[in-house]
């Protein structure tokens, strides 16, 4: 499985951040980030080291206009968000959709640093808790284990697991987590690609690593560890709360990975939080039009049925407990306790749909909408399709790339007329077009 | 009562299902219980009156899902959609009159501009789905952009309720799926009455994951009870009414291949497309398949062709249904007769596997 590593990186130098730059210079774009574009972020040069760049706060980037209103910033955002969707592309991205993640944690005295409040420890396991809810919302097939980094060993805390709460549990108890030592990368990393050695191809490999000290202790040569890394498929990320290391970013680059070092709380999560939407694959037409992809497959699954918990009671097949509310196995009619799973019976794979629908719109992405620059002669619609505000009588002063001046915005297919506001809600949000359901 | 006045107002979308075709059908005399889309009307209106009258800030937004096109038939947010002529009465309370007035003048006009040939396009649910979901978006976040001054306040606890009596539409999957996630980010619950044809599979899903009630309506002469006791309520109010939940739960999907509704489907690991049989190139991707894995699937695979209705046949899936299953009808409709409703009327009470049949028999005409 090829992964590229510019995929993740945001079309918009503005977005970027100058830690996470590295060799992604061949960034192509990716689907609209909803939060991140909410923030607002301010301009940010291309730097060599984020923290020479000042973290730009969002409200220092809104500027009132001259009679005071900031009509003229907040269209200024919306419009760059639509530009961004502009060159986005609109055909469908592939992406590693079954990911295996293993979320590496420093658990070093490092981390008692009250650099950021209340300690890098604390907002570390705060992040990484919303961080786990926001990536199981977005990879909905994905699992995540917890390794940890103490005392000069690597620390399983969490085993692979496909369900939030058991990942949420296993980080849930910070007197467990109490951080104590030095960290060892080499071993924490060993530990990690160890339990994702029998993972099948065509899931992915990554490992996070949220990192706070400035040494590590190992035992052997990390450039080994590196390498067998490599030879794995394993793509390596670090988040740095304190400094950069050369390791660290040569880990990252070497296997398409991202890295970023935290400036503050905020910036902290926002660099955590661009690791969570599906890495884009190297598309197989690159290699000549659907080359075969060796880890790509076909796979059976099963839909169930859920029964409520009034139906009578049946045992289940995976604990031979009586219970029942359960799911029906689709082939075998077995009783299970939770999917996704494997049916315990006949072996098939059982997911609930809404599941896999989840990640459709990655495949289906509405068409951008054309801002409408001047009036049509023929009637224009007096209302926006989607929700009925009507639209301004008189064309607005402001202008630029992608605002139209009369507040619409035209679906290509169906030629219906929506207001800025639906134009990014249904691109957004729904993912489906109110006029032409496309 | 008293607690009642602190309940926040709250905003109601109902989508009228306008396909002509099945209300016919619903209202053939053959059917246990016939509905007619007049009677169908006049206690929908009755219930839309009682929303409006349960708290004087409540909003309401009505729409119409026609064959291959889907309209806003009412607004009380917006003044623009459906305005009202008619004079004052005296004697009716004007909200009422003007709600009623204006759904039935838009339903009449939009029924009569359908052609013959319109009739056969597919009913265009989604199409009111996302315009309804696109309205709560602006209520719930008014925003300047739109330059209303006298943007409403924002109302907590949207919803939707589906009033459906066409079948699933499956080539409308992805997009439902797109607005059920949407509804669960907007937090708008889905209420969905299926009052005539199968179940939905899709509008189950709908609401089961947007934490509304799926109602399967067998009593069709009690239509305006069941909207009474379980809909009118809003989301809050509704832990305290033991308002019918939801029995089974059907989470199949539809491929994309052939837009059929599958139980058992074949995935492709890097886009997760759902297709019927083993496929050696995904469309949507282009990924091509090993051939080992195709052969040991079309291997594995039961001799007979995907069927839909196949699985809602077997009675492991019914264990409650003493009836063993007959033709393919009956037995669809068989396990809406074991449906616990908790409204405590007469109505679903008496309800045994004959109405049941009744109702499959009226579908398949
Ligand atoms: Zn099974
Ligand atoms: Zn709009
Ligand atoms: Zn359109
Ligand atoms: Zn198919
Ligand atoms: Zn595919």
């Amino acid at each position: 499985m090829e992964v590229e590593s510019g995929s993740d990186d945001f079309i918009d130098d503005d977005d970027d951040f100058g830690g996470s730059r590295g060799k992604n210079v061949k960034g192509k774009g990716k689907a609209i980030d909803r939060r991140k574009k909410d923030k607002g972020k301010g301009k940010i040069n291309e730097q060599a080291y984020a923290w020479e760049a000042s973290y730009t706060r969002s409200w220092d980037t809104v500027q009132e206009d001259e009679a005071g209103s900031l009509q003229s910033a907040v269209d200024d955002l919306l419009a760059r968000g639509r530009r961004r969707r502009l060159l986005a592309p609109s055909s469908a991205f592939r992406r590693t959709i079954i990911r295996h993640l293993i979320l590496l944690l420093d658990l070093s005295a490092s981390m008692m640093d009250r650099d950021m409040r209340p300690t890098r420890f604390d907002l570390m396991l705060e992040y990484s808790r919303e961080f786990v809810l926001e990536w199981f919302d977005q990879n909905p097939l994905g699992q995540i284990g917890v390794v940890g980094m103490r005392a000069g060993v690597g620390e399983r805390i969490g085993e692979m697991s496909s369900n939030p709460q058991d990942v949420l549990k296993a980080i849930a108890d910070r007197h467990k987590l109490e951080p104590a030592g030095e960290p060892s990368l080499q071993n924490a990393i060993e530990m990690a690609r160890s339990s994702m050695s029998h993972l099948p191809t065509h899931s992915s490999r990554e490992i996070t690593i949220i990192f706070g000290s400035l040494t590590t202790v190992d035992p052997g040569n990390i450039h080994d560890t590196l390498d067998a890394c490599i030879k794995d498929k394993i793509r390596i990320s670090v988040v740095a709360l304190a400094a950069e290391m050369k390791i660290c970013r040569e880990m990252c680059d070497k296997t398409g990975g991202q890295f970023g070092v935290a400036i503050n709380d905020g910036h902290f999560k926002d660099i955590l939080f661009e690791l969570i939407p599906p890495p884009t694959q190297r598309a197989a037409s690159k290699a000549g039009g659907g080359a075969s992809n060796p880890s790509a497959d076909l796979m059976m699954m099963g839909f169930p049925t859920r029964l409520p918990d009034t139906s009578p009671p049946a045992l289940c097949v995976c604990h031979s407990e009586l219970k029942s509310e359960g799911f029906l196995c689709p082939r075998c009619s077995a009783k299970l306790c939770d999917v996704p799973t494997d049916c315990d019976i006949c072996g098939l794979m059982i997911v609930s749909s809404p599941h896999l629908a989840r990640s459709f719109h990655h495949l289906f992405p509405v068409k951008p909408y054309d801002a409408v620059m001047e009036a049509s002669l023929s009637s224009p619609s007096a209302n926006c399709h989607g929700c009925e505000a009507p639209f301004p009588k008189t064309a607005s002063a402001m202008s630029g790339e992608g605002i139209s001046p009369l507040g619409r915005y035209k679906c290509p297919i169906c030629l219906n007329d929506f207001c800025s506001d639906c134009d990014v809600f249904v691109h957004d949000v729904v993912h489906c077009c109110p006029g032409c359901g496309k | 009562m008293s607690d009642f006045a602190v309940e926040p107002s709250s905003h109601m979308s109902v989508i009228l299902d306008l396909t002509p075709a099945q209300w016919y059908l619903s209202s053939l005399p053959k059917n246990e219980y016939p509905l007619s889309f007049r009677s169908f009307l006049s206690q929908t209106l009755a219930f839309l009156n009682s929303h409006l009258a349960s708290k004087h800030e409540n909003t309401l937004a009505v729409y119409g899902a026609l064959p291959g096109k889907s309209v806003i038939l009412y607004s009380s947010t917006d003044s623009s959609v459906g305005q009202d002529e008619t004079v004052a009465d005296a004697n009716s309370y004007q909200p009422f009159k003007t709600v009623d007035s204006v759904v039935a003048s838009q339903i009449t006009d939009e029924l009569d501009a359908l052609g013959d040939s319109d009739e056969e396009a597919p009913c265009q649910l989604v199409g009111a789905l996302t315009k309804a979901l696109c309205h709560i978006n602006r209520i719930m976040n008014p925003n300047f952009t739109t330059g209303a001054s006298d943007a409403p306040q924002p109302t907590r606890e949207p919803r939707i309720i589906i009033l459906s009596v066409s079948p699933d539409l499956s080539t409308s999957y992805i997009p439902i799926m797109n607005s059920i996630f949407s509804a669960q980010k907007l937090k708008v619950t889905i209420d969905v009455c299926k009052i005539f044809g199968p179940d939905a599979v899709f509008l189950q899903q709908a609401a089961h994951l947007t934490g509304g009630s799926y109602i399967y309506l067998e009593r069709r002469d009690a239509y305006l009870q069941h909207l009474m006791m379980t809909f009118l309520s809003p989301r809050s109010v509704r832990g305290i009414l033991a308002v019918p939940t939801q029995e089974k739960i059907d989470f199949r999907a539809a491929c994309f291949c052939h837009k059929t509704i599958v139980d058992i489907g074949f995935v492709c690991s890097v886009c997760l497309s759902i297709f019927c049989q083993p496929v050696p190139v995904c469309s949507t991707c282009r990924t091509k398949f090993p051939m080992k894995t195709l052969q040991r699937l079309n291997a594995s695979r039961p001799s007979f062709p995907p069927q839909p209705v196949v699985r809602s046949m077997s009675a492991a899936r019914t264990p409650t249904t003493s009836t063993p299953p007959g033709t393919r009808t009956p037995s669809v409709s068989n396990h809406h007769a074991d449906r616990t409703t908790s409204i405590s009327s007469s109505a679903s009470a008496k309800v045994n596997g004959s109405s049941s049949v009744a109702v499959g028999n009226g579908m398949t005409p």
